[in-house]
């Protein structure tokens, strides 16, 4: 077993001579060392193996079967811009086989360019059709009837007096009012054309403000006007403006009437 | 061939440069085909292997600052995969066994015949006994003893000391002594002749 000094003087770059020094005064280093010479002699003679000209042909095409990291990342940018070339193409590809930094970095590249066109909401053709604004119509009779504000003025007097001949005048609105809105949407949906998921959300979108519409306004207005011909009525029943009340009974009876007539608003 | 002419021979083919290139490879391929043929001993593994690593150097280019040799900046990007195709090697069962034709082509052909298959012998017996070596030792003996890197390169290639590159170097040379030795004292009489191939070298 070595002493371990041939190795230090080894490493510490120790000429031949201060080695051969230790080595005779040393039985094992001596035999280590002497063994150590054979193996030194012995790969000392062999040769490196000598490469193909096929192999270096092959060296000598690898810049054009591949690129380099920071070639794929030109290539990459440029596929966002154009179409690249089959030459560059097959090069990018075979680079990004090989190396999974540039294929991520590719992958986010060509996904960030799909986040510049996203796919529009299959609702969104018809939400823009509906909220187009509409053409002012001529001043027809036709159109006077289709104008709100004259259409709640007609069904606020004609509240009155299908209320007074003993019908519901809500109803007759109410029904009046989908007849009207069927046209409305019709128009939407031939603005909107396209596919029939446009048309759905057109006729959707359109009919929801209609409906919107009339039961904030003809509705309402109707109701409003009903409930303030009731009051009309039960006005002109009592004979004289009611006073003060004095007694309990009296009091009772107004405050009757005027639940009555809340029940009736809500 | 100075660090600055290695950077800027690095810089040409980035630059794309053909010529460049062919100078890279025909300063480089020979060597790199060596290291590749000493950790693998297979003719088409180490022309795959070498394939391989002009490959990775290519590719990483761009990577080469100038700051140390480019052999050595070769070797420690080529290092994992001789490694790997080193233990996939070992992995293998015939791993110890040395056939003929793997140690041919590292024989210098002579006249005499005999003195030719003592070589033949010697050579395997040395790279059997490599085999039996921890990687870490058959690496750095492979470097230097068969490859002619100097110590900076191999010390540089494997991010190690000078001191630790040669202490490892003298172990190395010396496990295969130690397991050459034990071969030859179970086999009595190959110790005559590994002397008597080792003096034709001489």
């Amino acid at each position: 077993m070595s002493c371990g000094e041939l190795e230090r003087l080894f490493v510490a770059g120790a000429s031949r001579e201060q080695a051969l020094a230790h080595r005779n005064a040393c039985r094992p280093c001596g035999e280590l060392g002497a063994d150590l010479d054979r193996i030194e002699t012995l790969v000392s003679g062999l040769r490196a193996p000598s490469a193909s000209p096929a192999l270096r042909e092959a060296l000598l095409s690898i810049p054009r079967k591949t690129v380099s990291c920071e070639g794929a990342d030109r290539l990459a940018a440029s596929a966002l811009e154009e179409e690249l070339g089959p030459a560059d193409r097959g090069r990018l590809d075979f680079h990004l086989s090989r190396c999974e930094p540039c294929r991520e970095t590719a992958a986010t590249l060509a996904a960030m360019r799909r986040l510049g066109a996203p796919l529009p909401a299959p609702w969104l053709a018809g939400r823009i059709a509906a909220s187009r604004p509409r053409r002012r119509r001529p001043a027809t009779l036709r159109n006077l009837f289709l104008n709100p504000k004259a259409a709640i003025g007609l069904a606020y007097a004609a509240a009155v007096i299908v209320m007074l001949a003993g019908f519901n005048p809500a109803d007759i609105a109410r029904k009046a009012g989908v007849a009207r809105l069927g046209e409305s949407a019709k128009a939407s949906v031939e603005v909107a054309g396209g596919s029939l998921a446009d048309r759905v959300g057109a006729l959707q979108e359109s009919v929801l403000r209609k409906l919107a519409a009339w039961k904030g306004e003809v509705a309402g207005y109707g109701r409003a006007a009903l409930s303030t011909a009731l009051a009309l009525v039960m006005k002109s029943e009592q004979q004289r403006p009611p006073s003060r009340p004095r007694g309990g009974e009296e009091r009772g009876r107004t405050k009757r009437n005027e639940t009555e007539l809340m029940t009736w608003r809500a | 061939m100075s660090d600055a002419d290695e950077k800027a021979l690095v810089a040409r083919c980035r630059e794309g440069e053909d010529e460049a290139w062919r100078e890279l490879v025909d300063r480089y391929g020979q060597k790199i085909y060596a290291i590749s043929y000493h950790f693998t001993l297979k003719r088409e593994e180490a022309e795959e292997l070498a394939q391989e690593i002009f490959l990775k150097i290519f590719e990483n280019l761009h990577r080469y600052d100038g700051s140390f040799p480019l052999v050595a900046w070769i070797v420690s990007l080529s290092r994992n995969l001789c490694i790997d195709r080193y233990r996939r090697r070992r992995r293998e069962k015939s791993f110890r066994f040395i056939p003929d034709d793997a140690v041919a082509p590292l024989l210098t052909a002579g006249d005499d015949p005999a003195a030719e298959t003592l070589k033949k012998e010697r050579t395997k017996l040395l790279f059997s006994a490599l085999a039996e070596i921890p990687e870490d030792l058959a690496e750095i003996l492979l470097l230097r003893d068969l490859d002619g890197l100097a110590y900076e390169e191999i010390g540089k290639a494997l991010e190690l000391p000078d001191g630790t590159v040669k202490s490892r170097l003298f172990r190395a040379r010396a496990e295969v002594a130690r397991r050459i030795r034990e071969r030859h004292e179970a086999r009595p009489g190959a110790l005559l002749s590994l002397a008597v191939a080792a003096g034709a070298f001489v």
